[in-house]
């Protein structure tokens, strides 16, 4: 299922930055995070049951690239992709960037978004659905992802949530600017 | 008939959601075990015995009660499953069992005598004879009301049993007698009531096709959704079929229900606990409701009028089609 509009899409300006990032070795510093976190947090990759070995395709709408993760604990692999490369994967996610963030950190109820079609699925349904159930349990910061502790988690959970809202409200005025064209 | 403050029951479908239940002013949580003993079997979903007892310290030292549901119906010659769910949920100190099969019920009023049985809405138990065989052989302390009954007939039905009765106020509707459900059965070769799974999800499809996206159980399309139309979980008896000649919800309506209007009426008509239904929600979704809530009850408690709970309530009535259930027959 496509998404249903706009809602919650990046404004121009902090979207074109974006296609910087992909210079960077985003795949294997998400890896590397994602390895970690099994290390210290090994219940959570549990939980995914046979769903780990999944390969989840999560398309941010408003970015130009894409993400394959496959949560296999310490055996987990992220890679930046093309959006053509959905159909290689038992799992699709797409919305916008910043909404797929708030599904990591639970500001937002996941079920809300897909009833709602700001964020789509198709492919294996349990698979999304355990993926789902796992984040929601987990409660991640920005900090577990980096694997960071005591007060720099902290500086780093308020600096980079702070930021998340930040966007998320430039990304809201975006919308409603834009409201009128739908 | 209860003299005292109301009970709020709600769903806890992972740890995290149980702590956000209990912060958000749940007097009790329900949760089940991640298996097939509880009737919201999906994957990713539940608690193992360690999480549950970590649970229960939660919710205890917070002045909230732990209920677990090990409500599904036991397998002939493999009923150990049930009773180890059960053992479980009392060294992890739970407060009561919810259950229906009478199986789970005896192992649990012989063997853990300080553990409170709940009889669980899967019993279906809707009569003074039938609470009655329940309290008499099992000792069963409250029932969990099927939702077919009026606020009068919970009324009439209080006046005559000496148990405590439990009322869902919030949430999904079950179309048949309390998940006795054969159509999941049917299309999927799973049951709601010996699996714990109504639907189950890998066996679920959202297909996009020319102009709309189809909502599909095991092959079986139950609705079409138009772009940009809400799309809802494909339940074959909340699905859109032609029949007649005629294209229509041919079994319900995807309504869910709300009688946040009627705490005061269920209070007047005795009943004990009010639970909110979603174990499969997310902890965004549970905190909003059970802030709401225990906003009403606490007024309904304070003698609040219906305009103040209404406003309460307002909210929640946003989005998704909402009804009184059988709450209100007014077809009568």
């Amino acid at each position: 299922m496509l998404p249903r509009n706009s809602e919650g899409r990046l404004p121009a300006v902090v979207r074109h930055l974006f296609p910087v990032f992909t210079g960077l070795p985003l795949g294997p510093l998400l890896t590397l995070s994602l390895r970690s976190l099994a290390g210290r947090q090994p219940r959570l990759f549990d939980l995914l049951g046979e769903h780990r070995t999944a390969c989840y395709f999560i398309d941010p709408v408003d970015l130009a690239f894409a993400f394959t993760v496959v949560p296999d604990a310490e055996r987990s692999i992220v890679r930046v992709v093309r959006k053509s490369e959905a159909a290689t994967s038992s799992v699709q996610i797409r919305g916008p960037i910043l909404t797929l963030l708030s599904l990591l950190d639970g500001t937002l109820d996941g079920d809300a978004l897909f009833f709602s079609r700001i964020i789509s699925i198709s492919g294996r349904t349990e698979a999304v659905l355990a993926l789902r159930n796992t984040i929601e349990d987990a409660e991640l910061r920005p900090a577990d992802l980096l694997g960071l502790r005591g007060a720099l988690a902290r500086l780093v959970d308020t600096g980079i949530l702070g930021a998340l809202d930040v966007a998320r409200q430039m990304a809201a005025r975006n919308s409603r600017r834009k409201a009128p064209e739908a | 008939m209860t003299s005292g403050r109301m009970e709020l029951v709600c769903p806890a479908g992972t740890p995290a959601t149980l702590r956000a239940a209990v912060q958000a002013g749940a007097d009790a949580v329900y949760c089940g075990f991640r298996d097939e003993t509880n009737a919201r079997n999906f994957p990713g979903l539940n608690f193992s015995g360690e999480e549950l007892a970590e649970g229960v310290r939660f919710a205890h030292d917070h002045g909230s009660k732990v209920l677990v549901a090990i409500n599904t119906f036991a397998r002939v010659n493999d009923v150990d499953l049930w009773k180890k769910a059960a053992d479980t949920a009392a060294e992890c100190g739970a407060n009561a069992i919810i259950a229906a099969d009478i199986a789970v019920l005896d192992h649990v009023a012989k063997n853990h005598k300080q553990v409170r049985l709940h009889l669980s809405v899967q019993a279906a138990a809707a009569t003074p004879e039938a609470i009655g065989f329940y309290a008499t052989n099992f000792g069963i302390r409250r029932v969990v009301l099927p939702r077919v009954l009026s606020v009068q007939e919970i009324a009439a039905l209080n006046r005559a049993i000496d148990v405590e009765t439990e009322a869902f106020v919030f949430g999904g509707l079950c179309v048949m007698i309390e998940g006795r459900c054969y159509l999941s059965s049917y299309a999927t070769g799973k049951s709601p009531n010996l699996n714990g799974v109504c639907s189950p999800p890998e066996m679920v499809s959202y297909d996009d096709e020319p102009n709309s996206t189809a909502a599909r159980l095991s092959g079986y399309t139950i609705d079409r959704y138009e772009p940009g139309e809400p799309v809802g979980y494909p339940t074959l008896c909340k699905g859109k079929f032609k029949a007649g000649g005629k294209t229509s919800y041919l079994f319900e309506d995807p309504v869910s229900l709300n009688a946040g209007g009627m705490i005061a009426g269920l209070k007047a008509a005795g009943v004990t606990a009010l639970k909110i239904e979603g174990r499969q929600r997310g902890k965004g979704y549970v905190t909003e409701v059970v802030r709401a809530f225990r906003k009403a009850v606490d007024a309904v408690e304070q003698g609040g009028d219906a305009i103040e709970i209404d406003r309460i309530l307002a909210g929640q009535s946003e989005g998704s089609r909402q009804t009184a259930g059988a709450y209100s027959k007014k077809w009568r």
